[in-house]
């Protein structure tokens, strides 16, 4: 069946720099700002930007991944001609098969996948980016501009510009360099991980990429310089809006915590909702001696104690007498009566016994981070967990 | 092959109910911030293994289909089985109106019920406050190899109930009817399983003599005539919402843990339509005291003992106490209100207050401004 355009959602990624975070589920499922988990900003946004067939890319830790995805249904995007298809690597004949070795390397796996669909431009897209966009205007300059690849980049300050892959644009307005993490950054559009590409050309250069020996297999390091060696025409477009990579700790607690003003990313928009799997369960309840503030609350939450500047996810439970304050409480995490969490992130199904001490906040020092406790991990009553610890599920924290 | 068919009467719409049932019928009432009455009777059957389910309906239903669409939310909806609406059918000669009660409900449909492959069939009135354990009742019901298992509390569910006097057996050979306050016996909460046989021949009977209810009339004549009925007691949380205190109380009543645990138990979860919102927020002066709040509420005054629906703002300097909010009500700046049953999109304005009493909460009528 013919599409315009095909969305290829890159989800195969460990996501090692969240470390306990992601030990057993890809960095796309963790769970973002109350009931989200981060590939619901990605998979809405096509949904709303009427993209209906969307490749998921799955490799590490993909079980949660998918199923939670299931049929689509939550993002509306479970119909007759369209859909979500959740793509893992596979065995073809006469061959081993093999792991996806780069981003581009999973969409050349997955050729066959997208000329099913006979797509005139094919979206790439990565899971683990917090944002609302619609895609269309930049599918639209793509085309007006006929470029062989569009990027979407961002407006950064010159400080942060050395953080990010940077588009060097010519007096043309196409782009002429681009160079990763540069010392020296010569311009402030930073690339979004976002691509547009046409897709008899992505075809070509992802075969002959496959061929290279020296190649990475990777978007950024090895098909947009080859491109840009080719002098095809690459086109920046430019987003203005909230955007964040929430690629480290400490970035999807500064994320988590940008919820709380509701002015950076208006998720209350019904314009432009963001879906996601809905876990059916009892509204929140805020107890007799509760007190909350500046904080999003998710249902299923019981709230006990003290609760303030956080952000809770479904079945989060605060007792009596606890202290919750700048942290963010995965799904099912649990803080028992009179224990303190500060400046952390709880992740699901997480144990803070009595009276436990978890985080602190902010000394000044370098020393000093947000402090993690990974899914399923149990710190022990009266136990202390210093500011920029990653605790595991296996290890248990004693006083 | 399913032995078991659940029917639910959601065709009731007491008139006490007022305002709140002026566009809905009981069965369709919002609770406890994001429920609406029949997915307890759903969740309670489904929970039981029951796979195949009729909603009997009658008038002001547009409320109850919107809910209950194709029966996802409950896995009912099936490639066989799943869920039946039924509407009245307004077949020729019958007597149309409203039903004057459920054995006449059970007669109009008794064409579709004979169809039912079913063995035996679950009846559950969808106004009822409780979660049920069906499978228990089931099990008991098959056990005793009885024709009718009704579902009791050792509580009036009600202010009116049927009673009925159990024998050391655990079977009934008597019933009262239409009894005010207590009683001696069980009071019934109104949910039979009747064996699919008996339930045709009662309703034949039904036909034939022009009877309407099935427990003054049916289970009556089906005592007289030397049957008994089998008693399951339920445990726990049980009402009936037949008056718009009815409805405040057993809204009230979710904030006490205890009753919640009775109608949330661990495994035996209540199903609903989601709404697909996002996480409530608060702002920096909210407060929020034994309060349930439903997710897309945006909330920055202060709440007491209250029961929010989904998509709820409440603005700066509001205080709410005891007050049930449906779905997108917006009470604006420095309003304050207390026992106040709003229904769904009221909009009330900056610094009305409004109070009403919990015997008699004060009742804003769908998309209200004030």
């Amino acid at each position: 069946m013919k599409k315009q355009c095909v969305a290829m959602l890159l989800a195969g990624g460990q996501g090692s720099r969240l470390y306990a975070l992601t030990q057993d589920v890809a960095k796309p499922c963790i769970p973002f700002g109350g009931k989200f988990r981060i590939i619901d900003f990605p998979l809405s946004n096509c949904a709303n930007s009427g993209i209906d067939t969307v490749g998921v890319l799955t490799q590490y830790r993909p079980l949660l991944l998918n199923s939670y995805i299931g049929s689509g249904q939550a993002w509306d995007l479970d119909t007759h001609d369209g859909g979500v298809y959740i793509l893992p690597p596979y065995q073809t004949a006469g061959e081993k098969g093999s792991w996806f070795s780069g981003t581009a390397n999973a969409i050349y796996q997955n050729i066959g996948f997208i000329e099913l669909f006979d797509p005139d431009t094919v979206l790439v897209l990565s899971g683990d980016h917090v944002y609302k966009m619609d895609y269309v205007p930049m599918i639209r300059e793509h085309l007006a501009h006929q470029a062989a690849c569009t990027i979407s980049v961002l407006q950064v300050s010159m400080q942060d510009a050395t953080r990010f892959g940077i588009m060097n644009v010519g007096e043309d307005g196409y782009i002429c360099q681009f160079e990763e993490k540069p010392k020296h950054p010569k311009s402030d559009l930073a690339s979004m991980g976002i691509y547009v590409f046409d897709w008899k050309k992505l075809r070509r250069y992802l075969i002959e990429d496959e061929a290279d020996p020296a190649s990475s297999k990777d978007f950024g390091k090895n098909i947009i310089p080859k491109m840009l060696a080719a002098g095809e025409k690459l086109w920046p477009y430019r987003f203005s809006g909230y955007w964040r990579d929430v690629g480290t700790i400490d970035s999807l607690w500064d994320a988590n915590m940008d919820m709380l003003s509701p002015t950076l990313l208006n998720l209350f928009d019904e314009s432009w909702p963001i879906r996601s799997g809905d876990p059916i369960c009892p509204p929140h309840y805020t107890g007799q001696n509760a007190r909350v503030s500046h904080s999003i609350v998710s249902e299923g939450c019981v709230i006990e104690g003290e609760v303030e500047n956080s952000v809770l996810s479904s079945m989060a439970c605060v007792g009596p007498g606890a202290h919750v304050e700048y942290s963010i409480l995965m799904p099912g995490a649990v803080v028992e009566a009179g224990a303190r969490v500060e400046y952390a992130i709880i992740g699901e199904n997480a144990h803070v016994a009595a009276r436990a001490h978890v985080g602190a906040p902010p000394d000044g020092t370098d020393a000093w981070g947000v402090a993690t406790c990974g899914p399923g991990a149990r710190i022990a009553e009266d136990a202390c967990v210093p500011p920029h610890a990653m605790i595991y599920a296996e290890t248990e924290e004693t006083p | 092959m399913s032995t078991l068919h659940g029917i639910i009467f959601a065709y009731h719409a007491k008139s006490e109910l007022g305002e709140l049932v002026r566009h809905r019928t009981s069965a369709s009432l919002p609770f406890c911030s994001r429920y609406r009455l029949i997915d307890l009777a759903l969740s309670s059957l489904i929970n039981a293994g029951v796979r195949d389910v009729g909603v009997i309906m009658q008038c002001d239903y547009q409320s109850l289909l919107d809910h209950l669409g194709s029966g996802k939310a409950w896995d009912l909806s099936r490639t066989s089985g799943g869920l039946h609406l039924l509407p009245p059918f307004g077949m020729a000669g019958l007597r149309t109106g409203e039903y004057r009660g459920s054995l006449e409900a059970l007669s109009a449909m008794h064409l579709y019920l004979s169809e039912v492959n079913a063995e035996h069939i679950i009846l559950c009135r969808g106004d009822l406050v409780s979660n049920v354990d069906l499978s228990a009742a089931v099990r008991r019901h098959l056990s005793t190899g009885a024709d009718i298992t009704e579902v009791c509390s050792a509580e009036p569910p009600a202010e009116e109930n049927n009673c009925f006097l159990p024998d050391a057996d655990g079977f009934s050979g008597r019933q009262l009817c239409h009894v005010h306050g207590r009683s001696e016996g069980v009071y019934s909460l109104e949910i039979s399983v009747i064996r699919k046989r008996v339930l045709m021949e009662l309703i034949g009977w039904a036909r034939a003599c022009g009877k309407i209810s099935l427990h003054r009339d049916a289970y009556q004549h089906h005592l007289q005539n030397g049957g008994r009925i089998c008693l399951y007691l339920h445990e726990g949380y049980a009402k009936r919402v037949s008056s718009v205190a009815d409805y405040f109380q057993v809204n009230m009543d979710m904030l006490l843990p205890q009753n919640r645990a009775c109608i949330f138990p661990a495994g035996r979860p209540v199903r609903t339509r989601g709404r697909a919102e996002v996480s409530t927020y608060y702002g920096e002066k909210a407060r929020s005291e034994n309060s349930l709040v439903a997710n897309g509420c945006y909330i920055e005054g202060e709440l007491e003992n209250c029961i929010l629906f989904s998509g709820v703002r409440v603005e700066k300097g509001v205080h709410l106490k005891n007050c049930i909010l449906m779905q997108d009500a917006v009470v604006g700046q420095d309003a304050s209100l207390s026992c106040v049953i709003s229904d769904k999109d009221t909009v009330i304005s900056s610094g009305v207050t409004l109070c009403g009493s919990p015997l008699l909460p004060l009742v804003i009528p769908k998309n209200t401004r004030l």
